[in-house]
């Protein structure tokens, strides 16, 4: 307790980054409540057109607010770890809230968007996928994420401490996930142009920056809770990220084998996403060491249980339900099916849900000044969460295989296949309903973690500084 | 090797291999492999309308955000990608059906999104232009041909009664979690005693 509060006293706009963290958890709720809502569509379709949000306004917002909170989620994080690796405090902290807000309203305003304007304006509803939110909102978020790397920058730069490699992979990822956002923002005529530039967001976000800041933030973490030699953690993390850039950047290829775009990709696309799952067996493994070899207890277990999942959902999500569907021989009958649908609630609550939350345990009771916080909630969280979304990912899984044989090789109707999979997506509701529990209870945890005495010991701080 | 060096490679390789790539695929695009989108029309009365128009109203109105797109958006709705010959490349019947959807299904009239005919003919032809991509031969001669008439099969809803092996398989998936959990919760309380 006493450590939490030194560090407070030494990096003051730590305490900013709570409200990144509950804003987070609280979106994430509302995703999976429009989850819900759309599984119901899928049990039921005339509902889709019978309520007042039609399943293209939950579905845009189900990916859109993810988005937001991942965001949200990993700016946080960077804020509340830069300080102690870089030995200075955050160099505007100011620029933290007015970015916290700045990011909120765009939340807010997309919200807005998607619910009145969707046919009705261009320039706030685009409807791609994972780009729904219009121009307006684009150039808003970029101008937003710039202003953050500019404040991370400013930091690392005036540190006193030699730049360490977590630092570095922390900073390429923030900004390669801005570079990577630019290409799907540009006008083409061509859908195959547009489509091709659209999965450098997607792709390039999930598959390379995104995963350098969680390579970065679960180093950052086993360094900060266990007493493993700073070069074995380093040296790992080093060939982990160079295996993810270097599988990863031409693994875009599979997202490339049917777009339109010459069959080179078939080849390239299939060789290197591949190889893609090996770095991501490497974090597995490294971390396993790592934790093996520590003889430091480790006294906040639930931040424990989020990081090993998030590298085990990372490498049986990402990794293994990728590569079953990523050679083009079988992605030519998986592509667009449920298949594709169970590899992506596998592979972004696995490792990123996962992660934020794990952050979130970390930063929460220190700013709180609570590192004796009860911790069964949080652990029952995690497996409600865990049950919950394999529950999803099997049926989704059943529910895909069955599509594909009916639908791609059978050559039945669209409507007459959903008709069969209906018990499939009954079962993935169940699932969604137990996660939405598990989500629920770990939001409530960690808003009650960070309520409760807080103001008493804030005076604390202050008295001593 | 030094450990920032080491990224480094990692990052510049394949990043420089992607500027070749990136030129081949727009260059067969744009030249000989796919039509331009400009020059894909299809005529209503006395005006053409293009795929490019067609493209911006096709974002506008969310279309994937129920349907998929070369195998791309939501898979609440069938891929449109083809969907123009499966309809037998009839344009009055392809726009009819995007203004006045098909509510039973899901789909909600496009009218009601304030679609006016304009939009409806420009994005039949922006689906003339996908089904004239060359894809590689996705979605595949076993995928769905119709006759060109859109799809008779009326939607169903779940029918509770008939639902047994899912139950079974729900029980039986949750057993094999809940032995693992226990597994790990257990071993962990007999190292810590
Ligand atoms: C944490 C890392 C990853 C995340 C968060 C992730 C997430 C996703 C998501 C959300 C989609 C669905 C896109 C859509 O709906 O159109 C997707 C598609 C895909 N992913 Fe991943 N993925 C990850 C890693 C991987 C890896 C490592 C592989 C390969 C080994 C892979 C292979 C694929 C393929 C082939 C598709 C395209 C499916 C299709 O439309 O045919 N993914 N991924
Ligand atoms: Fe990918």
């Amino acid at each position: 307790m006493t450590r939490g509060l030194e560090t407070m006293s030494e990096y003051p706009s730590k305490i900013k980054t709570r409200k990144y963290f509950i804003a987070a958890i609280l979106l994430f709720i509302v995703q999976m409540l429009l989850g819900l809502v759309m599984s119901v569509n899928f049990l039921a379709r005339d509902s889709s057109t019978n309520l007042p949000l039609t399943f293209d306004i939950l579905k845009a917002l189900h990916l859109n607010l993810m988005v937001l909170w991942l965001l949200l989620g990993f700016i946080g994080g960077l804020y509340y770890l830069l300080p102690v690796e870089t030995g200075r405090d955050i160099k505007h902290p100011r620029l933290i809230d007015m970015q916290f807000w700045f990011l909120l309203l765009i939340g807010i305003g997309i919200i807005i968007s998607e619910i009145f304007f969707t046919g009705r304006n261009w320039w706030l509803v685009e409807g791609r996928e994972y780009l729904e939110a219009g121009r307006v909102w684009d150039l808003l978020l970029t101008a937003g994420l710039l202003s953050v790397v500019y404040n991370v920058i400013a930091t690392i730069l005036e540190s006193k401490n030699k730049l360490s490699s977590p630092i570095l992979v922390l900073a390429a990822g923030a900004i390669g996930s801005i570079l990577m956002y630019v290409p799907g923002e540009i006008w083409f005529d061509s859908i195959v142009a547009a489509e091709y530039f659209r999965w450098w967001v997607v792709h390039y976000w999930v598959e390379a920056s995104f995963e350098l800041i969680a390579a970065g933030v679960i180093a950052l973490i086993l360094l900060a809770m266990t007493q493993v030699r700073r070069e074995i953690i380093e040296k790992y993390l080093a060939i982990e990220v160079a295996l993810i850039l270097l599988t990863g950047i031409i693994g875009q290829g599979h997202h490339y084998y049917w777009i339109g775009t010459p069959g080179v990709w078939i080849f390239l696309g299939g060789l290197f996403s591949a190889l893609q799952p090996v770095p991501l067996f490497l974090m597995v493994w490294s971390a396993y060491k790592d934790l093996k070899e520590n003889k430091k207890p480790i006294l906040n277990k639930v931040v424990l249980y989020m990081i090993i999942g998030a590298t085990i959902g990372n490498f049986v999500g990402a990794g293994l339900w990728g590569f079953l569907h990523t050679l083009p021989q079988i992605n030519f009958f998986t592509h667009g099916t449920q298949i594709t649908s169970s590899h992506a609630h596998f592979a972004t609550p696995g490792t990123y849900l996962l992660l934020v939350i794990g952050i979130a345990y970390l930063a929460i009771p220190e700013i709180s000044g609570k590192l004796n916080f009860s911790q069964y909630r949080g652990k029952i969280g995690f497996w409600l969460l865990v049950i919950g979304f394999l529950n999803m990912i099997i049926a989704l899984m059943i529910a895909g295989v069955i599509q594909v044989y009916q639908q791609r090789v059978e050559g039945l109707g669209f409507m007459s296949v959903q008709n069969t999979l209906l018990p499939y997506f009954g079962w993935r509701l169940i699932g969604g309903l137990i996660a939405f529990a598990g989500g629920l209870l770990i939001a409530y945890d960690l808003i009650l973690i960070s309520t409760i005495k807080v103001k008493v010991e804030r005076n604390n701080i202050n008295k001593e500084i | 090797m030094n450990n920032n060096r080491l990224i480094l490679i990692g990052l510049l390789i394949p990043a420089i291999l992607m500027i070749p790539f990136s030129i081949v695929s727009f260059y067969t695009d744009f030249a000989n492999r796919n039509p331009d989108p400009l020059s894909v029309t299809v005529d209503f009365g006395q005006n053409a309308y293009n795929a490019v128009e067609g493209k911006k109203a096709f974002e506008q109105y969310q279309c994937t955000g129920c349907h998929t797109i070369v195998g791309n958006g939501a898979y609440f709705a069938p891929d449109m990608t083809t969907v123009y010959k499966r309809i037998g490349e009839n344009d009055a019947a392809l726009s009819n059906f995007v203004l006045s959807g098909a509510p039973a299904k899901g789909m909600p009239p496009m009218r009601d999104r304030g679609m006016k005919e304009d939009d409806a003919y420009r994005i039949t032809a922006f689906l003339k232009y996908t089904n004239m991509l060359d894809t590689n031969g996705w979605p595949g001669a076993g995928s769905w041909e119709r006759d060109g008439n859109p799809d008779s099969t009326p939607a169903q809803n779940l029918d509770f009664s008939d639902i047994w092996q899912v139950v079974a398989g729900i029980v039986f998936i949750n057993i094999l979690i809940f032995a693992i959990l226990f597994a790990y919760e257990n071993k962990k309380n007999d190292e810590g005693a």
